[in-house]
């Protein structure tokens, strides 16, 4: 019980940093979709005396990835019904020149304000609109989501990771007759501290078993029946056989950080 | 012969030098001696062992065991010149997880000997001390004698230069408390190993010709 106990006190702190990283991959890839989507679907609003090449729009600024003309020819049918073809062809010729400017990415408010700017330095350009008010909103609420999971991550990790250099002191005081005595004789520092590592290292592969166990029951079982539409259409992307190698180098990496935290903060154990 | 130890106006404290326990001490051990130190409870015989081996640093002074200065010695430095030590201790200090056979050879296993020649090297150890057929039980098995004898089995294990042994028959009766004498006798006579013996009393049945050591307030002087 006492054996089991140990192993648990380690696995599940272990386990807590693996599902934050685990959840943080399988959110990153669920909201790259969401985000790919909000940024092809904005574009802004430019007014320009002149025609002007994408060429022109990207030596202003470097995030305009592409420019598409709106016809004037429908924006005239659209706002003057039934006038006559002279003077349609006069308001067509009388109208400025009207794009739709595509980013290279998701951009921040401020990032789009710098655009504006840079746009707005050609002075063919005559106006620029952003729809920066719903562009702002829509992308604060997904940064703060995205902000949020990681400060939790962050947070489950220091916490977890105390935990486990706790655990790690515990073992290492139940270890300490015999390194002691290994370093009465002389044994160097990795040596006595073998099977903090071995013990260490077989709970980080148990615990990356775990979790991706965890997830892939997620994956097969309960997202397929959740009826969850986000979860049934990013089943794919919810655990991958990377993830497994992802998950074991982590848990790899925290223990032995952990060991050598351990050891090197009390270097000797002779009494 | 060269010296083996050499002390030069040691002085050993505990505390950041405000506890002292020994003070400039001088004296030199040469290759193949058996020396003996003894001294009244407190007077420091076990914090100067301590410090033969490596666990207490000098305070001042110098303290040169087997060429290499211990008052200024880097840790890997320290590690090796153990490697070259046999340290038996009252208590033991047997790895209680470990079978005989493995606490017999790990100042092999530290050295990095193949598992053939750690086995080869745990049955003629403790066939030496007369334990052939302990080699797979456990140090709580056997009695305080045989413990003593794995302890003895343990220190002789690489042909150390030094073997240190504090109070090794404190805790036994007569006929252990003989047996471990004479092994220890046998390993200096045969091995040329030097042997220093930390212990509150010089036993009777001794035969080898060796040199006595007092430690008394705080100085250590050579009994003639």
């Amino acid at each position: 019980m006492k054996f089991i106990k140990n192993h648990l006190m380690f696995i599940l702190p272990l386990m807590a940093i693996l599902l934050g990283i685990e959840f943080y991959l399988v959110f990153d890839r669920t909201t790259d979709t969401y985000e790919k989507g909000l940024k092809e679907s904005y574009t802004m609003l430019v007014v320009s005396k002149k025609p002007v090449e994408l060429s022109t729009f990207q030596a202003l600024n470097k995030h305009i990835s592409s420019s598409e003309q709106i016809a004037r020819e429908g924006i005239v049918a659209e706002v003057a019904k039934g006038v006559g073809k002279s003077t349609s062809k006069a308001i067509i010729k009388a109208l400025p020149y009207f794009y739709n400017l595509g980013l290279d990415a998701y951009l921040r408010s401020s990032e789009l304000e710098n655009i504006k700017k840079d746009l707005k330095a050609d002075k063919n350009i005559k106006r620029v609109e952003t729809f920066g008010g719903s562009y702002n909103s829509s992308y604060r609420l997904f940064s703060f989501i995205k902000f949020t999971l990681k400060v939790f991550i962050v947070f489950m990790t220091v916490v977890s990771l105390f935990l486990i250099i706790k655990q790690m002191e515990i073992w290492k005081y139940a270890h300490k007759e015999r390194m002691q005595v290994m370093e009465i004789f002389g044994a160097p520092l990795m040596l006595r501290s073998g099977v903090l590592f071995k013990v260490a290292f077989i709970d980080a592969i148990f615990a990356s078993i775990l979790v991706s166990g965890i997830f892939l029951y997620i994956k097969f079982y309960w997202a397929a029946q959740s009826g969850i539409d986000m979860m049934m259409q990013n089943q794919a992307v919810l655990f991958r056989v990377t993830d497994m190698g992802i998950l074991l180098g982590s848990s790899l990496l925290i223990v032995i950080i952990a060991v050598y935290f351990v050891v090197f903060s009390n270097k000797g154990v002779e009494g | 012969m060269s010296n083996v130890i050499q002390a030069s106006n040691l002085t050993l404290s505990y505390d950041n030098g405000e506890k002292e326990i020994i003070k400039d001490a001088n004296f030199s051990i040469k290759k193949g001696e058996f020396v003996f130190i003894t001294g009244p409870s407190g007077s420091g015989k076990s914090t100067l062992l301590k410090s033969l081996y490596g666990q207490l640093k000098p305070s001042h002074g110098s303290l040169v065991v087997g060429g290499l200065d211990l008052s200024n010695i880097r840790q890997r430095k320290l590690q090796e010149l153990r490697t070259h030590m046999g340290i038996i201790f009252q208590d033991y200090k047997l790895v209680n997880e470990w079978t005989v056979g493995k606490n017999v050879v790990l100042p092999l296993m530290i050295a990095g000997y193949s598992t053939e020649i750690q086995e080869t090297q745990a049955r003629r150890l403790l066939k030496h001390v007369k334990l052939a057929e302990y080699t797979d039980k456990y140090p709580l098995e056997l009695s305080g004698g045989e413990q003593q004898r794995v302890g003895v089995a343990r220190a002789l294990a690489k042909n150390p230069v030094v073997i240190l042994a504090d109070e090794p028959t404190g805790n036994l009766d007569d006929y252990s408390s003989n047996v471990i004498w004479d092994l220890m006798e046998n390993a200096c006579q045969q091995l040329d190993t030097t042997v220093l013996v930390v212990t509150h009393k010089i036993p009777t049945i001794f035969s080898l010709p060796y040199r006595h050591f007092i430690i008394e307030s705080k100085g250590v002087y050579e009994v003639h």
